[in-house]
């Protein structure tokens, strides 16, 4: 008899005080679902991305003796170092014009190329995008060995059809673009903003796209001009896809490595040198300066933060507009 | 062509303007693509015939010897192989975290869900140039240098993923997953049995981003991998085509461009939609 109450009465007592517990212990249990659903993300993110923000500027901070293992803590001193150094504000220079290179152009090409997709021609309409678009899954490295191989100063295309169209009078006076310290940059330039296009033209395209037709056809009736409807139509209703673009296109252009390591690794002398193939450079090239490396990758990502809070705060807008 | 145009003309006929847009477009298309045109053809020509002056754009003769070449020279398969295996592993472990925490943003419920979503997007606007010399360090003094779990363990999360497809979550009714819960189907069952199989095209979208992303990687591969057997094509290539270039080579260097490029290529061809409706939702390569 006892044995048979007892179980009974223990079971009644936790049904009564455990409702309200077992609430509770369904939303512990939901909450730890939850939490190991996210946890391989989110392990991944901390240990490859949060932490070594804080590792990296750690690392800006010491300074590793030549020829030995020993670190020394250096405080600022990696940092000064650099805004006295001129080689330091050559690749701020290198990186400015190289966005100063690319994303003009490249704006300027996609919206152009985005306002003649959205011409309604119905014909071979996947023909113009497969060859316009194409560079976007063309990778850094892949474009770098083949515009190489267009601006092969002996029997590079680009140089003999330049002097096929009258540019140069010949192979002799067309530009060595790899070798010369006025042209390297140039062609660098010429490479990305070639890579980035596909990107941009999508976006662009996009954008068009969203247009309201019928403000074409208001404008139509009211007798404006094709040139008129881009000009007071298309372009301002594009502003914030361009500012978008802008934001986004400055921020690869920060980054861009590849073409450069491919192309001229940073030469000839310092002509390519852009602040980020100068971190590579010091980090991993010769006797690693990992320090003074890390350095001008806070400073560089100061800079990239605050282009990417700017789109990220703009994302929204455009999605909005959409 | 002209058994597509007749049909057109007859609700519409064409203007000269459409004529003009048409030949412009396609005379722009093949300037764009021309880089690409100009390996191709090169990497058929007879090597020997690759530096004739004056440079004509088709070959005399097709060949494959550069292909061949090329195999001879570097360990092309190698490379080939690594880069699949990559990009393979950084493909699968992407898709998988992604779908696991997208679906905890989305629909479970736990205290500091929000903070944490935020907490991931905001790794977005990280560059990558500010951890790589710090997961450079950490992945060496794990002696994962020069390895396969060195080339991916850094990307298998990506918080780009967790937001396209957290996104298309959303739009699926919490309708389902009630009555998937009354049935007696868990979360876990939910999600791989109901909702993974809803959301094929999302997955397979975003499947197509990472693998291109982590094909196409560059400054990672060239620290991390030490030896020629590790190296991924992207890498291979580029040091093949350093080393060649006094031999002027150029045939198997495009040759191997060539192979490098395929498979993006193949992928471009068979999701261009995919592809080009995801960049401009998200307005982001990945």
């Amino acid at each position: 008899m006892a044995q048979t109450n007892l179980p009974a009465a223990s079971q009644t007592a936790t049904a009564s005080t455990g409702f309200a517990n077992r609430k509770t212990w369904n939303k512990v249990k939901a909450a730890i679902e939850g939490y190991l659903y996210v946890a391989p993300t989110l392990i991944g993110l901390a240990i490859f991305v949060f932490i070594p923000i804080f590792t990296s500027f750690q690392l800006s901070l010491n300074r590793i003796a030549p020829f030995g293992n020993q670190t020394r803590y250096v405080g600022l001193g990696n940092y000064i170092t650099l805004f006295n150094d001129p080689d330091y504000w050559n690749s701020v220079r290198v990186t400015l014009l190289f966005v100063l290179g690319t994303v003009p152009t490249g704006l300027f090409l996609a919206v152009t190329l985005a306002i003649l997709l959205s011409y309604p021609t119905r014909h071979l309409t996947w023909l113009h995008r497969l060859l316009i678009f194409v560079p976007v899954v063309i990778s850094s490295a892949v474009a770098g060995v083949l515009f190489k191989w267009l601006y092969h100063p002996v029997v590079g295309y680009l140089n003999y059809w330049m002097v096929q169209i009258g540019l140069f009078d010949s192979m002799q006076d067309a530009p060595n673009w790899l070798a010369s310290k006025s042209w390297a940059l140039v062609a660098v330039i010429i490479a990305t903003t070639w890579r980035q296009l596909g990107f941009n033209v999508i976006i662009a395209l996009a954008g068009v796209q969203n247009i309201d037709n019928t403000l074409y056809d208001a404008a139509k009736v009211d007798g404006a001009n094709t040139w008129q409807r881009i000009r007071h139509i298309t372009l301002p209703l594009l502003s914030p896809t361009l500012f978008f673009l802008l934001l986004i296109n400055v921020i690869y252009s920060f980054q861009t490595f590849g073409e450069i390591h491919v192309l001229t690794e940073g030469g000839p002398g310092q002509a390519t040198m852009t602040m980020v193939y100068s971190i590579f450079f010091d980090a991993f090239v010769g006797t690693p300066q990992r320090g003074i490396a890390s350095a001008q990758a806070y400073l560089l990502a100061l800079m990239v933060i605050i282009m990417s809070y700017l789109q990220f705060s703009t994302v929204n807008k455009r999605v909005h507009y959409q | 062509m002209t058994a597509k145009i007749l049909p057109a003309k007859k609700t519409e006929p064409i203007t000269a303007t459409d004529l003009l847009v048409q030949v412009s477009l396609i005379s722009i298309g093949i300037v764009i693509s021309m880089p690409i045109f100009i390996a191709f053809f090169t990497s058929f020509k007879v090597p020997e015939h690759v530096i004739d002056f004056p440079p004509h754009l088709f070959p005399n003769e097709w060949t494959i010897e550069s292909y061949r070449l090329a195999w001879q020279a570097t360990p092309f398969g190698r490379y080939l192989f690594n880069s699949l295996v990559q990009s393979g592993v950084i493909t699968l472990g992407q898709v998988i975290f992604s779908i696991l925490a997208a679906y905890a943003f989305s629909i479970l419920n736990f205290p500091g869900r929000n903070w944490l979503f935020y907490l991931i997007l905001g790794s977005l606007m990280v560059p990558f140039e500010l951890v790589f010399i710090p997961n450079f360090q950490l992945v060496s003094s794990l002696g994962w240098a020069n390895t396969y779990t060195g080339l991916t363990i850094p990307f298998l999360a990506s918080a780009f993923g967790v937001f396209m497809l957290r996104q298309f979550f959303l739009t699926i009714p919490l309708e389902l997953h009630d009555a998937a819960e009354i049935d007696g189907a868990g979360n876990w069952r939910y999600l791989w049995q109901i909702l993974v199989p809803l959301s094929k095209g999302s997955i397979g979208a975003f499947a197509i981003f990472s693998f291109l992303n982590a094909w196409n990687q560059y400054l990672w591969p060239l620290i991390i991998t030490k030896s020629v057997e590790m190296r991924t094509l992207q890498i291979g290539i580029r040091f093949f085509m350093s080393n060649l270039e006094r031999g002027a080579d150029w045939g198997p260097v495009m040759a191997g461009s060539m192979i490098a490029l395929a498979p993006a290529l193949f992928v471009f061809l068979v999701a261009q939609k995919q592809l080009v409706k995801g960049i401009a939702m998200t307005g982001l390569k990945g």
